[in-house]
């Protein structure tokens, strides 16, 4: 497959893959080298020296693995604590790309796209390259586009939902109308089939997380998702065939002997 | 002082301090990010940037995410 480009940044994998919630960090990091993904989320919290004081084990284990890291702001429920946090991550990782994330609602964990916009001008200002992670609504997304934004992250349905592409139709409606963007489906992706679906769509990439961490086996699941994004994505390449009411055989009529004919 | 850290409150007998004296003295060491007040410190700026009775200090480290 062909090397794709986001923010500057040239890939050979459409798969961007989260740290958290596996059961080990020996799986977790087994888990993003089966994926094949070459970019990784990573969060910033509170900690004491105490619990630093041998180092930060978590954050060997990810240097170790040589992978780009797209620090979140995961958490952050206003503009303000977003542009912080994200200042903070882009002293501490060096890279100046943020999934922008700020949380309007604790029952869907819904971003705020008032928040969002705001937080996405006062970084883009400050520099940044911003992938705002948001609902799959197009005046929100032209809005991020006129700032600046050239990727925009929908969601696929709450985070951690697993629930797949809750509206494909508004993800069409927002690839159709930014073909040049860089469109990532981020969040409730469960199978990899819904993985493939978003690439089918014509998404440029899919961001998930849970959907290998919390599945029974999350290296053997990590690897499903490889081959899915492939696919996906060779598929949309390829282009589908129209879909058509009536069957049509697919083997050759011609010749067909007499024992057949009515 | 009583400032905040990380939630915290925290005394020290200073009325006073710099950040890079308070990291010193709390023993953080690298690999750390700093907010004052909610607002982001660069590092270049902890040796003259004062803390005061009733500030909140945040320190923050990697973590996994998603």
């Amino acid at each position: 497959m062909k090397k794709w480009k986001i923010e500057g940044r040239e890939f050979d994998s459409r798969l961007m893959i989260g740290s958290a919630l596996y059961p080990s960090p020996e799986i977790m990091a087994q888990s993003i080298k089966a994926s094949g993904s070459e970019i990784v989320t990573i969060a910033l919290r509170r900690q004491s020296a105490t619990s630093l004081k041998d180092g930060n084990a978590f954050w060997d284990i990810i240097r170790e693995l040589g992978v780009t890291l797209l620090p979140n702001t995961a958490g952050c429920h206003t503009a303000k604590e977003a542009v912080t946090t994200a200042m903070m991550a882009r002293e501490i990782f060096e890279v100046d790309w943020v999934k922008l994330e700020v949380i309007g609602n604790q029952y869907n964990l819904q971003p705020d796209p008032f928040e969002l916009v705001k937080a996405t001008k006062i970084l883009i200002d400050e520099g940044f390259r911003v992938l705002p992670y948001m609902t799959d609504d197009l005046v929100l997304a032209q809005k991020l586009a006129d700032l600046g934004c050239t990727t925009l992250m929908p969601w696929g349905s709450p985070i951690g939902s697993g629930r797949g592409l809750m509206n494909p139709y508004s993800l069409k409606s927002i690839r159709k109308q930014f073909p040049n963007l860089n469109l990532i489906v981020d969040a409730g992706i469960g199978k990899p089939s819904d993985a493939i679906r978003a690439m089918e769509l014509g998404f440029d990439g899919v961001l998930l997380n849970s959907a290998v961490a919390l599945a029974q086996e999350p290296i053997k699941m990590a690897e499903a998702f490889k081959y899915a994004i492939i696919a996906g994505r060779l598929g949309f390449e390829a282009g589908a065939m129209e879909k058509r009411d009536m069957a049509s055989p697919s083997t050759p009529t011609v010749g067909t002997p007499f024992w057949h004919q009515i | 002082m009583k400032i905040s850290v990380n939630g915290e409150i925290k005394e020290f007998s200073q009325e006073s301090l710099t950040i890079d004296k308070i990291l010193k003295i709390l023993e953080y060491k690298r690999g750390i990010a700093v907010a004052l007040n909610e607002t982001f410190i660069i590092k270049t700026k902890y040796s003259n940037t004062v803390v005061k009775d009733g500030d909140r200090l945040d320190i923050l480290s990697p973590i996994e995410g998603g």
